[in-house]
């Protein structure tokens, strides 16, 4: 009820809200391949290299914070922690896990 | 912004190539041998450069709350998006919704503000006015 009425005296803009989570997802997406590639190349296994895609996922997280939001994500984000910090990050999981096994593939074995 | 996050990107791209390739070298070498300290120095190096030039080369985000919403485009006005059509045509963000009432004709000027709205006690007091001078010009 105190957010619905929050929401009505400073309305949100949906098509913010849509283009806002669809440059965050493309960030994740592009940046998760990369992580997979150097994965892959370092030979990594099994759950360091799930760490590495968590530590890089947060490092990338950390630098929309910085140079996309200017530090005040609550302008750009309904939920920062959900939309920023962990929007989409298993989303590009498979991403990650499809590049980390090529080139764990290609360059190691 | 545009020439920042290219130039990021591409040192990025020859990094993470020459670590990729050193690495396939250094295995097909010696197989068993731990990779080197500068190559994943490198390759992490590279990763980094790279993430921050997909960061800066991403559009702007934009602000969600209505007021500073509008308030951005009240101040800066239609931007462009960087992109162009094929036939030319640059393509616009979007601009004022209400624009299409052309409330800003209102402002400090002789204009109603509005299309479509008349204002009836002006216009009859003009015509009182009128009828007063004695209905000349």
């Amino acid at each position: 009820m105190n957010e619905e009425r929050e929401l009505a005296i400073s309305p949100i803009v949906h098509s913010s809200v849509q283009h806002n989570s669809q440059v965050v997802s493309n960030i994740r997406n592009l940046t998760a391949s990369l992580f997979g590639v150097a994965a892959g190349t370092l030979g990594l296994e099994s759950y360091p290299g799930f760490l590495f895609y968590l530590v890089g996922t947060l490092i990338v997280s950390s630098l929309i914070f910085a140079f996309r939001t200017d530090g005040k994500p609550t302008e750009y984000f309904h939920q920062p922690l959900g939309d920023l910090w962990g929007g989409d990050v298993f989303s590009g999981l498979s991403g990650f896990v499809l590049t980390w096994t090529l080139f764990y593939g290609l360059v190691r074995a | 912004m545009t020439l920042l996050s290219t130039t990021l990107n591409a040192v990025g791209l020859i990094f993470l190539t020459h670590a990729v390739y050193s690495t396939h070298e250094h295995t097909t070498t010696f197989p068993s041998a731990p990779l080197p300290l500068d190559i994943t120095v490198e390759l992490l190096f590279s990763t980094l450069v790279l993430s921050a030039g997909i960061v800066f080369a991403s559009p702007s985000l934009k602000p969600i709350q209505w007021s500073r919403w509008a308030g951005k485009i009240e101040r800066e006005g239609r931007q462009s998006e960087g992109t162009w059509t094929r036939e030319g045509e640059e393509v616009l963000d979007e601009g004022d919704p209400y624009a299409f009432l052309g409330l800003d004709g209102g402002i400090g000027g002789k204009g109603e503000g509005r299309r479509g709205f008349w204002d009836v006690r002006g216009k009859r007091q003009e015509y009182a006015e009128w009828v007063k001078s004695g209905g000349k010009n």
